[in-house]
């Protein structure tokens, strides 16, 4: 896998691979300001040229240049906004799918360290941000534009004039900015003490079914009550403060408009200015704080784009957890695994065998030893010592991609996907394997049976029902080996047996290790090693080992 | 199954109800509006004091003249500046405190609907309301609120100004009315059809993200990688698409408000020439006539652009008035003590849908202090006769009586003071750990928290938590596993002291290890209760005082374990597949099945 981009190269790729919508979103950006900025100048003339003076065909000209000049602005705002949002939304999209492509890379790696809640957060959120720039840049093309045109426009009327509102206006905005500050941030934190109160209502409701179990439905609402009003308390001086930044606003503005009155008023009054001019003047002045304001906001995108950037470049950029060296499986695959000597997490220099076709059953009186064992079996990780062979070739030196055709590691808390129950299990020949999992009465008790919607990681289904149909996943992905851990802790008794048969069955002759206490899962396997302090500590079938070792009852029979 | 959504209340009753919210906050409604019209009328007064700077240049005064009118425009800007601040905090306070009162109201009655009516509608429903329809008003109220109310004041109180100027100015600027009226209806419709779907996308596109990222590792344990790709660049491409169409939608929605816009500056425009012609106007009336409409503007868009978002808010509020106006069910007047921890079952049958029995003729009875294990295969009934006599069902046949009174009699709040239920789905509600607990017992002191954590042997973790006690748990704040969850949910009926208590699968989840753990915490925390328990494991069976065997919602089996291993039926077999004493390879399934009468006591 090459190495990956750095923030910057992201934040390029997401502008250059939409340019021509970039450039297009921002020339007619600057077209629909140009145009925006024309439209207090053409009153101005008006009042100048037709309303003084009388002359009808003046008004006549003037009025149709009016609706030219709306024509253009319109059109132009309507195509860059389209425009921009098209490069915004795409660029995301793109960064979304390259993002998902690392994280699903056989390899993995780009999991380390990260909860998922926060990957799907920068696949979504950061990508949006960084797609963003695409929207900040025409738009900072089009304060460009507006401040130039506004400020020819206003020099063109009179130079003392133009230059007063081309100083002042930044400097009142800067003030306003300094001003409001810290009330934004005060607002800012004010809001998310606000927001609290919705997330605690939803908690609440999620946990209804634990609530109403203990009754405890009044004292829940007694607590929403107080985080309500928490809420209320908060929401109400976040709006004070915004209120007063918004206010404090408005007086600034309009103290500087009666600013470039007085100065315009003096200079026309001086016969310097014409009266339309003035008007012009009193227009431009109030149009041009929009761009002036603008910078602000397109600076926030550009940092917030940077920051992103840099997040979605970390992970696209993260060290796969194991990679090939070349190493090639046999064709067809025997199905021998061995461990030499392999330490890893809790495990202590562990060998063990399992020959080809055998049914192994492997009991860990530490959670921490199965899972480790588990890791290095499907290849998430190489074991910190040692080796794990499969048909006497190291899997380290292998392709991940290419183990994961012969080796699958069905988790204990294995996921299901949104689509069918039947989509979930598979395509090809999978009747033995939804037997054996004894899915058909999963399947009876679904309005839809095999055709049953599935929600998102499997939600809609009970815990036993999902499981079985993740250990029918398994069976009917039929790899020359497969490790199946815990795959009935939450099936009932009778349905156990049922399933611990079923496996048995549909595993003849093909290298199956399944990591369980069971009794029931461990009476059908051919041996059975139980881990214990890091190592193998015995070897035999359930029955000798019920009946001559104390640690493996107490671990399989308490 | 199909669904039957929660209420959603009438338009008249959503007025009414939103009126009622209002109604103890009038003083306040008043000053805010009032402080937001005086602000307002004292704003306008900008543009005939610039139309007098511009006749006074026009009749060609001094320079000096100026001075005066300018003055009066920046205190206007400062009076302005006060009056919108004040009035826009007054509003938001009015707008909050009713927010405040309609979502407590609504949680409130939420979390006392009957289960029952919870599952029906799918508890997507309800957890959509919580959050989308409170957050959708919640915006409005905050967003939209203050600036519809200054946009329409403004725009009001500009055409009465226009009018003052002279009637005419104000014909001209009506003349864009009916452009804006149809262009907001054109998109309010459409707007909300858009973002309803746009939010769908986005939220099936985050779906799809969580869905794959989180199930990574079975993604590439099955080789699906190529096809998750396909799923998130199909729903991502869906969310951009239905983005685009909003954007679509809003260019063209602004591009005819600038039709609007233009027909109402050309016809002020002519009316100030015709005016100024004829002498019926100064130019300086005409200039202020031709401000105020420009500074209409944005007002104008600022107003039209949220009537979408005032549409959707009316709509969130009726569907949270709908649950709010839910009777709750009627309390007997008298409840009925009940005399001890005993549960009798009689004849008890249920069905969800008619004629498809997922109980039939269950008779069983515990008496009080006794412990009972529920075994049987996955749909023989477990659970719908746990959830029946935790109140949760009322049984479609036979009758249900705990402590020798009939669930009926004792109302819905009886019920919840003498049985708690512990489902599978384990849930630790957000916040310090001791809050959890206490949600159980608000009253309860720090040592009684304590003890019940140490009952059920989970005292040692959560004191070694980063802080304590303290520690904030759940959705986002530090994750417990499921065993702990689970050990929790003892804890918490521990504190929550019913005699009888019915446990659910409660330790399916938690893996082997775990399980055995978590059966010693239930052990401690059922003592001294009466208990049903839906058996997972059946060591649970083993230490029962009683074993109860269910097959297609018949008990098939009742005993103590040692009667019914004597007895070699079904739980025979089962037990003897379970623990391995007789290693075999068929399934014990087969063995010969023992019927046996289902009656007890």
């Amino acid at each position: 896998m090459p190495a990956g981009p750095t923030g910057r190269e992201v934040l390029r790729r997401a502008v250059t691979g939409q340019r021509r919508h970039v450039v297009a979103g921002s020339v007619l950006g600057a077209a629909h300001q140009t145009g925006e900025a024309l439209v207090p100048v053409i009153v101005g003339v008006v009042i100048d040229e037709a309303i003084s003076t009388g002359a009808s065909d003046r008004l006549a000209l003037w009025l149709g240049v009016l609706a030219v000049v709306f024509v253009v602005l319109s059109l132009s705002f309507r195509h860059s906004i389209r425009n921009a949002e098209r490069a915004s939304h795409l660029a995301a999209h793109q960064i979304r799918a390259e993002l998902t492509a690392r994280v699903l890379h056989p390899g993995g790696g780009a999991e380390t360290g990260r909860l998922s809640g926060e990957l799907t957060d920068v696949a979504s959120a950061d990508a949006q941000r960084v797609g963003a720039v695409n929207l900040a840049l025409p738009t900072a093309t089009a304060a460009v534009t507006a401040l130039l045109v506004g400020a020819v426009s206003l020099l063109r009327v009179s130079i003392p004039l133009g230059l007063l509102v081309l100083v002042a206006a930044p400097g009142l905005l800067g003030l306003a900015h300094l001003l409001g500050k810290p009330l934004e941030r005060r607002s800012h934190a004010e809001q998310e003490r606000a927001a609290h109160a919705s997330g605690i209502a939803t908690d609440l409701v999620s946990g209804l079914r634990a609530l109403k179990g203990i009754g405890a439905e009044a004292a829940a609402a007694d607590r929403y009550r107080v985080t309500s009003q928490e809420s209320m308390a908060a929401a109400i001086r976040a709006a004070r403060s915004r209120a007063w930044l918004d206010g404090s606003m408005l007086a600034v503005t309009g103290v500087f408009l009666a600013l470039v009155a007085l100065v315009g008023g003096r200079l026309a009054a001086a016969g310097d200015i014409t009266v339309g001019q003035l008007v012009t003047a009193v227009g431009l002045a109030q149009f041009l704080l929009w761009p002036l304001s603008i910078f602000a906001w397109v600076n926030g995108l550009f940092a917030q784009g940077r920051a992103s950037a840099r997040r979605v470049a970390e992970v696209l950029a993260a060290a796969p957890a194991v990679s090939g060296t070349g190493g090639a499986l046999p064709s067809p695959v025997r199905g021998s695994v061995r461990l030499r000597g392999v330490s890893h997490g809790t495990l202590r220099s562990v060998d063990l065998e399992v020959a080809p076709g055998e049914l192994l059953g492997v009991v860990a009186h530490d959670p921490a030893d199965a899972s480790a064992l588990l890791r290095c079996l499907g290849r998430e990780v190489d074991p910190e010592a040692g080796t794990v062979e499969l048909d006497g070739v190291p899997l380290s030196t292998v392709d991940p991609a290419d183990i994961r055709t012969a080796v699958v590691v069905a988790a204990h808390d294995a996921d299901l996907f949104e689509g069918t129950l039947a989509q979930n299990i598979g395509t090809g020949d999978v009747a033995p394997a939804v037997q054996a999992a004894a899915v058909h009465s999963v399947a009876a008790a679904l309005p839809d049976g095999h055709d049953t919607l599935v929600s998102a990681r499997g939600r809609s289904l009970s815990g036993g029902q999902r499981q079985r149909v993740a250990l029918a996943r398994a069976l009917a992905a039929a790899p020359p080996v497969l490790v199946l851990h815990d795959p009935t802790t939450a099936v009932d008794a009778v349905t156990e047996v049922e399933v611990a048969a079923g496996i048995r069955r549909v595993r003849d002759g093909r290298t199956t290790v399944v990591v369980t206490t069971s009794p029931v899962l461990l009476s059908t396997t051919d041996h059975v090693v139980l881990l214990a302090g890091g190592g193998v500590v015995a070897r035999g079938t359930h029955a000798e080992l019920v009946r001559d070792d104390e640690t493996y009852r107490a671990a399989v029979l308490s | 199954m199909n669904r039957e959504i929660l209420p959603v209340a009438t338009g008249t009753r959503t007025r009414r109800a939103v009126r009622e919210l209002v109604r103890p906050h009038r003083a306040l409604a008043v000053a805010g509006f009032g402080t937001l019209v005086v602000g307002t009328a004292v704003g306008l007064l900008t543009a005939p004091l610039l139309g007098h700077v511009v006749d006074l240049v026009a009749q060609g005064r001094a320079a000096d003249a100026v001075t005066l009118p300018v003055v009066l425009l920046a205190i206007v800007a400062v009076v302005q500046g006060v009056a919108s601040a004040v009035g826009v905090s007054l509003v938001a306070r009015l707008g909050e405190s009713a927010l405040a009162q309609l979502r407590e109201r609504f949680v409130d009655r939420a979390l006392h609907l009957p289960l029952d009516q919870v599952e029906k509608a799918g508890s997507g429903d309800l957890t959509a309301r919580v959050t989308r329809d409170v957050q959708v008003i919640a915006e409005a109220v905050r967003t939209a609120l203050p600036v519809v109310a200054r946009s329409a004041l403004t725009i009001v109180m500009t055409f009465g100004a226009l009018a003052l100027l002279d009637w005419r100015f104000l014909l001209a600027a009506l003349l864009a009315v009916p452009v804006q009226l149809h262009t907001v209806r054109w998109y309010a419709g459409r707007a909300i059809a858009v973002h309803g779907e746009q939010r769908v996308a986005v939220g099936a596109q985050q779906q799809q993200l969580l869905d794959t990222i989180g199930g990574a590792s079975t993604v590439r344990t099955f080789r699906l990688a190529d096809e998750h790709v396909a799923r998130v660049r199909r729903r991502s491409s869906a969310a951009v698409d239905l983005a685009m169409r909003g954007i679509a939608l809003l260019t063209r929605f602004y591009g005819r408000l600038n039709v609007a816009e233009f027909i109402g500056l050309a016809a002020v425009l002519i009316t100030g020439f015709v005016l100024v012609g004829n002498g019926g106007a100064t130019i300086g009336t005409a200039t202020a006539a031709a401000l105020y409409f420009h500074g209409l503007f944005n007002p104008i868009n600022a107003a039209l652009a949220l009537a979408d978002d005032a549409q959707a808010a009316t709509a969130s509020t009726s569907r949270l008035v709908g649950v709010i106006d839910q009777p709750l069910p009627p309390a007997p007047r008298v409840v009925p003590a009940p005399v001890d921890g005993s549960v009798k079952v009689a004849g008890v049958g249920h069905s969800y849908v008619p004629g498809h029995d997922v109980l039939s003729d269950v008779d069983l009875h515990l008496v009080s202090g006794e412990r009972v294990a529920l075994v049987g295969a996955s749909g023989a009934g477990k659970t719908t006769l746990a959830k029946t006599i935790a109140g949760v069902h009322p049984p479609t046949r036979g009758s249900v009586a705990l402590g020798g009174v009939d669930l009926d009699d004792l109302g819905p709040d009886g019920v919840r003071r003498t049985v708690a239920l512990i489902t599978q789905e384990v849930h630790v509600f957000a916040g310090p750990l001791v809050e959890d607990l206490r949600l159980a017992r608000p009253a309860a002191t720090e040592a009684e928290v304590t003890a019940a954590l140490d009952r059920v042997g989970a005292l040692a973790w959560a004191s070694a938590l980063p802080e304590g006690l303290a520690t904030v748990v759940g959705e986002g704040g530090h994750r417990l596993t499921v065993a702990q969850a689970q050990q929790l949910a003892l804890a918490r009926l521990v504190l929550a002291d019913r005699p009888v208590a019915v446990l659910d699968e409660a330790t399916a989840d938690a893996g082997s290890a775990g399980a055995r753990v978590l059966e010693q915490a239930a052990t401690r925390a059922l003592e001294g209760r009466t208990a049903l328990l839906v058996a997972h494991r059946l060591t649970q069976a083993a230490t029962a005082d009683r074993v109860v065997v269910l097959d297609a919602g018949r008990v098939v089996e009742t005993g103590t374990h040692a009667e019914l291993l004597a007895a070699g039926g079904r739980y025979a077999a089962l037990w003897q597949a379970w623990s391995g004493t007789r290693p075999t390879r068929q399934s014990p399934v087969a063995a010969p099945r023992v019927e046996r009468s289902g009656t007890t006591s």
